[in-house]
């Protein structure tokens, strides 16, 4: 390795962290929110026993997981202003990432509200709970500890996906390391980098990730 | 009259379970149903609290009654003000294993009986002591045997002071060595006057406890009365054939 590419690699390191920290971390963070909350609506929608809700719940579920994260990111950024919607980048990017966490954590969530036995209702039940106060003081609780191991492994996933960001100009991670790339031609030494940074992010997250999932297992012996 | 019932019919799909069942029960009394396994015994029980809606007939449980007809839904609203005055004990418990003992106690009186906090864990700490778990508050489920695990699942089912209590073999899950120390909380409430349906397979007790004995076979009651009756002398072949076939195992 020359001492060019060598000092190229020690001048980016801070403004691709910088990008990293700034933009691409929040725009994961509150994407996955969101999504999160999409995900608890959607799942609830898909079980509550009304059919037009369900129907509903499926139909986002299967247009979101059946078309790819980039093309619906497109629609949003580049399709959308010919109707009319002219979105920020950091705004269409928020709101392709939290569709697609909604989508795919719907399934999750309902797995998870699935998976509870079904003595759990009929003890809530037999009690004179309603369905509503079973499920939020029974079932959610209990289901959320079930979700947590995948949830998680959405959100790392999700950190790497929002380099799909850079191709709607929104400048994160990616999109700085492109820029740098444009200005010193070196593109090995520079996409090396942005991937080594990407993998301590993703580390560090599944390092929390195991510790939270040894935590919630002593906790829930049964 | 606690409980009456009148014509009871359930199917599930084409399989008819209760073929037209009558029950009556006086306050204070315990009826105990027993009968070999598929006869429709714990699907009676759960019609009285609607877990199972009827397809037919009618329940009158305390100051209730519900007219039950295929093709007509009964109100959620009439579904749980039954349910409140009833209390269930299951056979697996059904705990609620992210709450302490205590707290599992606590939460119909909380959600269903809008009890203050602090009065919910003082009347739930009387009726864990009650049942000999005064100590064990805050422990989870998971830490407790299964014979404690029951206990505090009759101290649930008796915290929204329910007018009866169904048990629904309410043994049948655990180790011979921990069945007692369950029957002898029941048969203290029964003592206290309590009025309960218990579905078991525990003969001895039955005949201990019960005030009225009903032996179900195919979706039919085959053979009811006073628990010496029933149980030393049955009348249908049937019931004699269950019988001494239950004497056989206890040999």
């Amino acid at each position: 390795m020359s001492d060019r590419e060598i000092q190229i690699i020690i001048d980016s390191f801070w403004p691709l962290l910088r990008a990293g920290l700034l933009y691409t971390l929040p725009l994961a963070i509150s994407s996955f929110i969101l999504g999160l909350i999409l995900a608890v609506l959607s799942a609830l929608a898909r079980i509550s026993g009304v059919p037009i809700l369900s129907a509903i719940s499926r139909f986002y579920v299967w247009i979101i997981r059946g078309t790819p994260l980039l093309v619906q990111l497109f629609i949003i950024f580049y399709g959308l202003p010919s109707v009319g919607i002219i979105l920020p980048e950091f705004i269409a990017a928020l709101i392709g990432f939290s569709l697609s966490v909604g989508a795919y954590g719907s399934e999750i969530v309902r797995a998870a509200i699935q998976s509870i036995s079904k003595g759990q209702w009929e003890a809530g039940y037999s009690l004179g709970m309603t369905r509503s106060q079973t499920l939020r003081r029974i079932i959610l609780p209990q289901a959320s500890r079930v979700s947590v191991p995948p949830l998680a492994n959405s959100f790392i996933g999700l950190v790497k996906d929002t380099s799909l960001a850079a191709s709607i100009t929104y400048i994160e991670m990616f999109r700085k390391s492109q820029e740098i790339v444009a200005r010193t031609y070196e593109p090995l030494v520079l996409y090396m980098e942005a991937a080594v940074i990407y993998l301590i992010f993703t580390s560090i997250l599944s390092f929390f990730q195991n510790k939270l999932e040894k935590r919630l297992g002593r906790s829930s012996a049964d | 009259m606690m409980i009456e019932i009148r014509n009871l019919h359930k199917s599930f799909g084409a399989l008819e379970v209760l073929k037209g069942i009558d029950v009556s029960l006086d306050k204070g009394k315990v009826l105990v149903i027993i009968g070999p396994s598929g006869s429709g015994k714990t699907t009676l029980l759960r019609c009285m609290n609607l877990l199972e809606t009827p397809d037919q007939g009618t329940i009158k449980l305390s100051d209730r009654s519900l007219d039950f007809q295929k093709g007509r839904k009964v109100s959620s609203k009439e579904v749980t003000e039954l349910r409140k005055r009833t209390g269930m004990v299951f056979q697996s418990y059904n705990l609620f294993p992210h709450k302490t003992v205590i707290e599992n106690v606590m939460e119909a009186q909380i959600t269903v009986q809008k009890k203050s906090k602090e009065d919910a864990r003082k009347s739930s700490q009387e009726l864990l002591a009650k049942v000999g778990l005064g100590d064990r508050g805050n422990s989870y489920p998971h830490q407790l045997s299964g014979g404690q695990q029951q206990r505090v699942g009759i101290a649930r089912a008796m915290a929204v002071e329910p007018d009866v209590l169904l048990f629904d073999e309410p043994t049948s899950a655990l180790d011979p060595e921990l069945v007692s120390e369950v029957l002898k909380v029941i048969k203290q409430l029964a003592i206290e006057g309590r009025t309960m349906v218990i579905v078991t397979h525990e003969m001895k007790f039955a005949a201990d406890v019960a005030d009225h004995v009903l032996l179900m076979d195919g979706g039919y009651i085959i053979e009811q009365g006073h628990p010496k009756d029933v149980l030393n002398n049955p009348q249908s072949d049937r019931a004699k054939q269950f019988l001494n076939r239950l004497t056989g195992e206890d040999i």
